[in-house]
């Protein structure tokens, strides 16, 4: 550990202060392009040229680290300034003519079809044998790792099936790189070899060159300028460094005040272990660069904010976003991701994955209906139940007691999609959720919803012939429900890992207007947080006040668990508790949210109060 | 609950896996599953579900397994879904004393869920190829697992394949017997005692269909 940080401290670069190793020829790289304000970075890590598989592109080793069918003009996007343009200049009319297209036609702005643009353009461009490593560098790993160093195959997912899919998303990728470039050019912005670090201004044909999916190597300055990333740099300046010498004194003087310490170690090597870059060859002592990298990111950040610490799945969050970009543009990001778009997730009662997945519940409600009724939570359907003695009905119940499912999605929020879907696929996400706001995340989980359908529907004679079974009744359709929900969970949990092209997610579902789930924007996911949230702080509130006490008493060993498991202890408890799991379920019900242009606004039911207290005196 | 269905289908038990982190849960899965090992795998977040059918003596079974998260800030999401399963294997690593004393509190968690008599209750100490490096015995494993009241105690190697079979074996077998005596206090000793109504419904179903077969 000691050895380790010291040498942190011995590849710093002097002036750039972010920890980074550059090797010489990004130094010149760096020298050349610095001049628009930022501190000039590669776009991507630079660290992996100490590989010895990824030797020949020191610059942009992970992306050319192989799969890109690199064209000629990729090669000479490394090369040089003048060479680049030169490529450029080649298919500016195929990418002018292209462009023209899509924006003549308005009913492509907010989607249409995009396979008709994608066509125009498709067939003209020469490249050079599409999905085979240029015959100059090759690299020993490219067979079984894709351009960023994971592992190609998966358990779902065959490396051939990768290889056939990448052969045509490769060019697909290669011409919406054309189309950025295209635009770049017209708003005036200089692509600074390969390296831009200003993009456009907002704008709906932005919003869909983002959906589109950001070129790959310009992601990490994308992200960073879209997530605002500088404005918080420069607000904190020189923090990043200071973290990094209190936990370099922290590791000297031995204390054991960083609990979190331990933990992070730990992850470590378990975050992208089929990654390339972050995998320990067996004659290396060392750790790796990206696992240094990542120690102090995730160490700086648990000193950074105590109040999270360390949770796991930040270590794939700080893992991707150290692929993309050098270590305290990673940090500042991690700090955006858990505070702006994923606040409270990542806390120790990790109540803000609760409010997140109460909203997700609250949106698969209201905009798939369809896929609501498998999900719905059992309590709902006990509605008609003989033994069920309390009314935790229909009403917002799956708010303090969450469906099953949301075991499931609320990793897909914890880590922002990263191990969720394929690669490529979480990559377009982050592209939208940097541009869009976390509203996207939403959005993409609705969506995801909405392709499992035709599984689901797989499951529905499943629970109609045993709920028409009059001689297993009522403890049949029961079990049924508790059978289905289990293959629920399967299905949802397995179907994005398959999603191999995210084209899919992207054409099937929210480029399509007719999906009602496509109205869904930040100010609904905004205000519904707010609603979640309070629902939740009101229930806690209640059934203390209500004194569910004694069995809080039996649990208090396990006192996060409360939040979650009242809503169900009620129904096995007495009568008394039963009333005020009723008055409660009641007047938290009679709080419907109401989304856009659904049945009005919330209404804040103050009258509760009043009853409660009530319930109390008599009780009294 | 959601282990019993009706004839057609195989049993189904819902088995849960708890334990602190990288003690080893998802590569015990991994091992019984695959037959696989890998040194470092993925942490979970949340919970990943498998399932299994496993074939014993003359029945077929079918495993539902919850691999789970194991910082400690997700035992708050946990506890509803240990409600209903039948098994809860609580793992640690015999080279981190902390693991072992970190058991306790997810014994409790399945305790204050399940009760202690609705669930079998297994301990296993992974990582036991590690031998160099040991920080619990396994008497002291032992005893701690009779002192928590678990039904099964065992060391295992994922990384050697030791013990991970007989360890589902065992676990199989116990699940049966288990069910028929629902409400008999069985501890540590395997009763085969009485009938729970609901069970041997389906245990009938299930034994008639493999003669059936046979």
């Amino acid at each position: 550990m000691m050895d380790v940080e010291r040498s942190r401290h011995s590849m710093h670069p002097g002036s750039s202060g972010s920890g980074l190793r550059h090797s010489p020829r990004e130094t010149a790289v760096l020298i050349a392009t610095a001049g628009n304000g930022y501190p000039k970075k590669s776009p991507s890590m630079p660290n992996f040229h100490e590989k010895p598989f990824t030797s020949t592109n020191a610059s942009e080793p992970i992306l050319n680290s192989n799969g890109l069918p690199v064209s000629s003009e990729y090669v000479a996007d490394n090369s040089g300034v003048q060479s680049l343009t030169d490529g450029d200049a080649s298919l500016s009319v195929i990418e002018m003519y292209g462009d023209e297209v899509e924006s003549r036609r308005p009913e492509n702005e907010d989607g249409g079809n995009l396979e008709g643009d994608e066509d125009a353009d498709s067939d003209e461009l020469e490249l050079p044998t599409s999905g085979m490593p240029p015959t100059g560098s090759a690299m020993p790993n490219s067979d079984y790792f894709d351009r960023y160093g994971f592992k190609k195959q998966s358990n779902l997912i065959t490396e051939q099936d990768y290889d056939e899919w990448w052969e045509n998303y490769s060019q697909y990728c290669i011409r919406r790189k054309h189309k950025w470039k295209i635009l770049m050019e017209k708003s005036g912005l200089p692509m600074d070899n390969d390296s831009p670090n200003r993009f456009p201004s907002r704008s709906e044909k932005l919003k869909r060159y983002v959906r589109k999916g950001i070129p790959a190597e310009w992601r990490g300055n994308a992200w960073w300028y879209f997530a605002r990333g500088q404005e918080k740099l420069n607000k904190n300046k020189g923090i990043y460094d200071k973290l990094l010498l209190k936990m370099d004194d922290l590791l000297k003087s031995k204390t054991k005040s960083m609990p979190d310490l331990d933990i992070i170690e730990r992850d470590l090597n378990r975050t992208f272990p089929d990654n390339i870059h972050f995998q320990k060859e067996t004659f290396q002592i060392d750790d790796p660069p990206m696992i240094k990298s990542l120690r102090r990111v995730l160490v700086a950040f648990s000193l950074y904010n105590p109040k999270i610490g360390y949770c796991q799945s930040m270590n794939f969050l700080a893992g991707l976003l150290l692929l993309f970009m050098d270590e305290e543009r990673a940090f500042w990001m991690l700090v955006i991701i858990t505070s702006r778009y994923l606040p409270g997730v990542h806390n120790i009662n990790l109540e803000g994955v609760n409010v997140d997945q109460g909203v997700l519940m609250l949106c698969i409600k209201e905009y798939l209906p369809e896929i609501w009724q498998y999900i719905m939570p059992q309590t709902s359907s006990k509605h008609f139940s003989l033994n069920n003695g309390t009314s935790l009905l229909g009403g917002n119940d799956f708010l303090y007691k969450l469906p099953p499912i949301t075991l499931c999605t609320a990793s897909w929020f914890m880590s922002c999609f990263v191990g969720v879907l394929p690669i490529e696929g979480t990559l377009r996400i982050w592209d939208c959720l940097f541009y869009e706001e976390s509203h996207f995340l939403f959005k993409i989980s609705l969506a995801i919803f909405k392709l499992c359908e035709p599984e689901l529907i797989k499951l529905k004679p499943l629970r109609n012939g045993i709920g028409k079974n009059p001689i297993r009744g009522q403890r049949g359709s029961q079990m049924s429900n508790g059978e289905s929900e289990m293959e629920v969970f399967q299905i949802v949990q397995t179907f994005p890992k398959q999603l191999i092209n995210p084209n899919e997610l992207f054409d099937r579902v929210i480029f399509k207007r007719r999906f009602s789930l496509n109205k869904l924007d930040q100010d609904e996911v905004d205000r519904c947080r707010k609603y979640v949230s309070s629902q939740r702080l009101k229930y806690k509130h209640y059934s203390e006040i209500m004194g569910t006490g004694h069995r809080n008493n039996n649990n208090n060993s396990n006192n996060n668990s409360n939040d979650i498991g009242i809503a169900s202890s009620s129904s096995n408890s007495a009568d008394g508790e039963k009333m005020a799991g009723d008055i409660i379920n009641d007047a938290l019900s009679s709080e419907v949210y109401g989304f856009k242009k659904g049945l009005g606004g919330v209404h804040w039911n103050n009258s509760i109060k009043a009853k409660v207290k009530q319930m109390r005196k008599k009780k009294g | 609950m959601s282990s019993a269905r009706s004839g057609k289908s195989l049993t189904k038990y819902k088995i849960v896996f708890l334990g602190e982190q990288g003690v080893g849960k998802t590569s015990l899965i991994t091992r019984f599953m695959y037959d696989t090992f890998d040194d470092h795998y993925q942490a979970t977040i949340g919970i990943d579900f498998l399932s299994k059918t496993m074939y014993l003596d003359d029945k077929t079974i079918r495993l539902q397994l919850w691999d789970t998260a194991g910082q400690e800030r997700f035992r708050s999401l946990i506890p509803s879904y240990i409600r209903d399963s039948r098994v809860a294997i609580v793992v640690y690593d015999i080279t981190k004393r902390k693991s072992f004393e970190f058991i306790d509190k997810w014994i409790e968690d399945v305790k204050n869920e399940r009760g202690e008599e609705n669930v079998i209750l297994c301990i296993v100490g992974n990582k036991s190829d590690l031998s160099d490096e040991r920080q619990v015995s396994t008497e002291e494993g032992e005893t701690k697992a009779k002192v928590l009241g678990a039904k099964i105690f065992m060391e295992t190697s994922t990384k050697a394949g030791y013990n991970v079979k007989n360890l589902f074996k065992r676990i199989a077998k116990s699940l049966p017997e288990f069910q028929e005596s629902p409400n008999t206090g069985v501890k540590d000793d395997s009763n085969e005692n009485n009938a729970g109504v609901i069970d041997i419904t389906t245990n009938e179903e299930e034994q008639q269909a493999s003669s059936c077969q046979c």
